[in-house]
């Protein structure tokens, strides 16, 4: 480097070797800049600084949203099944309220007459804000005024310093029967607020909780409007500035039915006393049915009985111990939808062990068995004896027979074998319970349908892995998979579970020919502007089963409706199929033994439109069930088809 | 081209620990308390979004310190080179830093709608600073040089398209306050370089002229968005307007004595965009208050001061031109960025030298002082009797 020095230089260039230049201009425009920067920041910071700190503290553009209207939910004809109203909540801005204390508790008192809430009540919050050095943020001292009240004060607020009125978006439920599949808006809680930070939620936005107004948020929602204005310290605007509109929520347009549903629902809820004849039983409790397109997926009733008001998660402290109520009956848990909760399934899911062996060859549809007693003895695995139950003796029965019959021995033959005499599905006990269980699960148990309005259960298949693994902490006599449990999983029973709303998709698998399809309630998403903004399209997969051997369960599904265990299912002038179940359950409070009732059926038989799932905790599925679907299936055949 | 001749007096030959006592410490305090200061500054930016311990280099402070060490490193590097070597390769290094905008423009990264930078891996590198340098070099070479006589209008004119074409591709990334660094560099080149006043007002009624083409076929929308904005702030105020209403604000409300270092609550909750960058001005604005401003000029004011002195006394024209050159880009980076703070200048973003948060700004403003080192150490060897 150094070494270099010097030996640079130009080696001509006449006169200008010697620096020459004028610096004074650069100096004087440094000078002039920094002036110029002075001047410009003693101008803002010491003659306007006053104002600008002013600025500062009361800090400046304030955002003000109108919050869009949500979109409605109407049924397939467009009934709105949904409302927006308005909600009239009273106020008080503390820094607006005068000073002295005693005219302040004027306005207290005055305000108790008007909406009842006590005088000291709202001295108390107003001081406490005071307190917080909040005087600026309002006070809803009354959340939800009645029509008289917000009258009143919307009249007396006029002269009443700091006392407001606001009104804000609400939303009504029409009817009961919708409560579980439409679900309910609430306030954003500190979750979702964490979870939906990029969607720009307001603080005092709703948001869908549960059901289609959860699934469908951001369909319903819209777009909020945004005005933005300059504030000082009272609220008082200093400046306008550009906004935009709130764009109002697409609406939903669902499948669902809503005279069907409400037929369904008046039907289930009248159905639920005991019959004459049934005094095992007694009165059902909860009943749950499921009326779905068997092309399509597409549902267009599913009841719950008994159902509750949504309308109570808006009206907070009014209907509180109301709610509690519900919360509290654990017999009929209202808020529970019975259609998506679990369930033995019973002898419906003997569909699924007759696919099974059909389609492994365990069976063909002449494999015959005569069912000489309704008590078959064995001798067990421990050499203990051990009995076969069915419910009659059936004489020879083939599988349309077994089906329309619901013989037990004939599926035990066809899933578990008769131990010692003929083998089940597989080469042993636990190969035949996987292969049911494969079989069970191509047909959608064990997992959830995914329906669009969530808060489902996935039901249970069990299967000797999964007994090893519940168990893991008992004796191996717990762990092990038996005989027994192979053959109670074949007729729908054990630890078999599955939701009414899986026992009609599967049974539309069966109809439509082996197509499991999605469930959906919602049909179309339809703009402001009544434009379908997107359709919900049917989404199916596969079942691996013959259709050749499903139109052989069909066909024993309308056997049972002409001359078997369903008849009651039967509806003039229409060909209805059908499976029935009557599920044996231990009431675990009382150890009693009850059964559930079921009936899945289709119709019309040779080119199946509709499904229908009925499902009572406590009946016999023959005469409980049956005749509930058949009423369900003519209300369906005149007014909805 | 001049050629140049090898060999001859060897004043300061073998001396590398030579010559310290013509150092300009002064220079190096300054700039070294000007660092502290924007250290400060970026701390009291930054722990809003930066939570996590002191000494990482994930910490901005501790990152721009890092920066300031390897500037210091820099500066002394550089100081100990000839800046002949500099003059020398000067077109060489023009034509590299030519390349690397069309390159930039072709390949670099866009953000907020401007394309200035290449990133490589860590680091992004800003082509358009590097090209400062390069044309601060090749203006002191042409007029130091047989032919570049600045009284001659067409020596005038040359230097002008020297500039030109730098400037335009600047100007097109778009980063309209690099573009117009460049054209004060000129004008401060020439002014020392001796223009005649009639060839330069020759120049100006021209450019008048041009301008009206320019404003309809070169100026960018978002442009004359934030000219409109700095006239009017309210015209906009969530949009182009945020920042300088704002800044105001921060500025403004810090009064005589600021309202206290890591106290503004204009920086503290996060009114200010980018308040350890482009807005650091606003921080020290706000928090520091007027008394605070009038340390930093009279910093600047003294740093800039130093670098003339470096001019007045360079050895030869190049080195004289290359000062002031350095200086003339220091006090336009100075000013252009306060002025956008202080809502003078529409919205550009240009870094404040020394302060800051940045490596490769941090480290080419240390390359500059530097050179002006490299001069001042030599300035006898070069003096001319």
């Amino acid at each position: 480097m150094s070494r270099l020095d010097d030996n640079w230089r130009a080696s001509s260039g006449p006169a200008r070797l010697r620096p020459h230049g004028n610096l004074f201009a650069l100096r004087a425009a440094v000078v002039v800049a920094f002036l110029i920067l002075g001047a410009q920041l003693f101008r803002m910071q010491v003659v306007d600084g006053e104002e600008y700190a002013r600025r500062s503290r009361e800090n400046h553009i304030t955002q003000t949203t109108s919050l869009a209207p949500r979109g409605l939910i109407v049924d397939r004809n467009g009934v709105p099944l949904v409302r927006n109203t308005s909600v009239y909540v009273a106020t008080v801005l503390p820094e607006l309220l005068p000073e002295s204390e005693q005219e302040r508790y004027q306005i207290y008192l005055r305000l108790e007459k008007l909406v009842g809430v006590p005088a000291l009540e709202i001295q108390a919050q107003v001081k406490e804000r005071e307190a917080a050095k909040q005087g600026f943020i309002e006070i809803e001292f009354k959340k939800r005024l009645d029509k008289e009240q917000a009258l009143r004060l919307a009249e007396a607020v006029v002269d009443i310093p700091g006392v407001g009125m606001a009104v804000r978006p609400g939303r009504e439920y029409i009817a009961t029967e919708f409560s579980h599949i439409l679900g309910y808006v609430g306030k954003l809680d500190a979750a979702e607020y964490a979870a939906l930070r990029k969607e720009e939620y307001a603080f005092d936005e709703v948001i869908g909780k549960a059901g289609i107004e959860a699934r469908y948020e951001k369909d319903l929602r819209g777009e909020r409007g945004v005005t933005s204005a300059e504030q000082d310290a009272q609220g008082r605007l200093i400046e306008a500035f550009d906004s935009t509109d709130a764009v109002p929520g697409n609406s939903v347009r669902l499948a669902l039915d809503a005279g069907l549903q409400s037929y369904v629902s008046e039907l289930l809820t009248d159905s639920l006393k005991a019959l004459g004849n049934d005094e095992l039983n007694g009165d059902a409790r909860v009943a749950a049915a499921v009326v779905m397109d068997a092309r399509t997926g597409a549902v267009l009733a599913i009841v719950s009985v008994p159902s509750y008001d949504n309308n109570i998660w808006s009206a907070g402290e009014a209907r509180a111990a109301e709610l509690q109520g519900l919360l509290d009956d654990e017999a009929g848990s209202p808020l529970l939808n019975k259609a998506l909760s679990n369930a033995a399934p019973g002898s419906t899911f003997k569909l699924v062990t007759a696919a099974a062996a059909l389609e492994t060859g365990r069976i063909t549809p002449a494999t015959t068995r005569n069912v000489t007693s309704a008590k078959l003895e064995l001798k067990g695995e421990d050499g203990q004896p051990f009995y076969l139950d069915d419910w009659r003796a059936h004489g020879l029965v083939d599988l349309y027979r077994g089906i329309a019959w619901s013989s037990n021995i004939y599926f035990f033959q066809a899933s578990c074998g008769i131990l010692g005499e003929s083998r089940g599905l597989g080469k042993n006990t636990y190969d035949s319970a996987t292969i049911l269980a494969y079989y069970a699960r191509q047909f959608g148990f064990d997992s959830p349908t995914g329906i669009d309005i969530g808060g489902e259960e996935s039901g249970l298949i069990p299967d000797p892995a999964w007994k090893a693994r519940v168990h893991k902490d008992g004796t191996p006599g717990d762990r092990d998979w038996y005989y027994g449990d192979t053959c109670n999983m074949g007729i729908g029973q054990g630890d078999v579970t599955a939701t009414p709303l899986q026992v009609a998709r599967m049974t539309a698998a069966v109809a439509n020919g082996g197509k499991l399809l999605t469930p959906h309630v919602a049909a179309e998403i339809v703009g402001p502007d009544g434009k379908i903004v997107r359709k919900i399209e049917p989404e199916w997969k596969q079942v691996p089963v013959d259709p050749k051997y499903l139109a052989d369960i069909r066909r024993g599904m309308h056997e049972s409706v002409l001359d078997g265990a369903g008849a009651l299912g039967a509806v003039p002038g229409i060909d209805v199929a059908g499976k029935t179940g009557t599920a044996q359950f231990i009431d675990y409070k009382s150890g009693d033994t009850f059964e559930h009732a079921w009936f899945t059926g289709f119709a019309p038989f040779d080119n199946p439109e509709i499904v229908v799932t009925v499902y009572f905790d406590r009946g016999v599925g023959g005469s409980k069930a049956a005749p509930v679907a058949a009423r369900i299936i003519q209300y369906y055949w005149e007014n909805v088809r | 081209m001049a050629a140049l001749e090898w060999g001859g007096g060897a004043r300061t030959r073998g001396r590398l620990f030579g010559g310290w006592d013509r150092f300009d410490y002064v220079m190096v305090i300054v700039s070294f308390l000007l660092v502290l200061l924007g250290l400060a500054l970026i701390h009291s930016g930054s722990r809003q979004v930066y939570d996590g311990p002191f000494a990482s280099l994930s910490n901005p402070v501790a990152k721009q310190a890092v920066f300031a060490v390897i500037g210091l490193g820099v500066m002394l590097g550089v100081s100990r080179f000839d800046y002949h070597h500099l003059t020398h390769y000067a077109w060489i290094l023009y034509g590299l830093s030519m390349l690397s905008l069309v390159a930039v423009l072709a390949v670099g990264d866009t953000v907020g709608g401007s394309t200035r930078w290449f990133t490589m891996g860590p680091i992004q590198i800003q082509p358009s600073e590097f090209a400062k340098l390069a044309t601060i070099l090749v203006l002191a070479r042409f007029f130091s040089e047989h032919g570049g006589d600045a009284r001659e209008l067409r020596a005038l004119v040359v230097s002008l398209l020297i500039v030109i074409p730098c400037a335009f591709l600047v100007f097109i990334q778009p980063d309209l306050g690099t573009a117009i660094v460049f054209f004060a560099i000129w004008l401060g080149v020439v002014l020392v370089a001796g223009v005649s006043r009639r060839h330069l007002l020759i120049l100006a009624a021209v450019g008048l002229v041009a301008l009206p083409f320019v404003y309809t076929f070169a100026v960018a929308d978002y442009q004359v968005a934030r000219i409109g904005v700095l006239v009017d702030p309210n015209e906009d105020p969530l949009g182009e307007g945020y920042n300088i209403r704002q800044s105001q604000i921060a500025v403004g409300s810090g009064q005589i004595w600021g309202k206290g270092l890591t106290n503004g609550e204009q920086t503290q909750l996060r009114y200010l965009k980018v308040p350890t960058r482009d807005f650091i001005f606003s921080v020290l604005g706000e928090e520091l208050g007027f008394a605070g401003a009038m340390v930093l000029f009279a910093l600047f004011i003294v740093l800039l001061m130093r670098g003339i002195r470096v001019a007045q006394i360079a050895g030869d024209t190049a080195g004289q031109l290359v000062a002031v050159g350095i200086v003339v880009l220091l006090l336009m980076q100075t000013f252009i960025n306060i002025a956008v703070n202080v809502s003078l200048f529409p919205v550009t973003g240009i870094p404040l030298p020394f302060i800051s948060q940045g490596g490769s700004s941090l480290v080419s403003v240390f390359m500059s002082l530097g050179i002006l080192q490299s001069i001042l150490l030599r300035h006898r060897a070069y003096r001319q009797a």
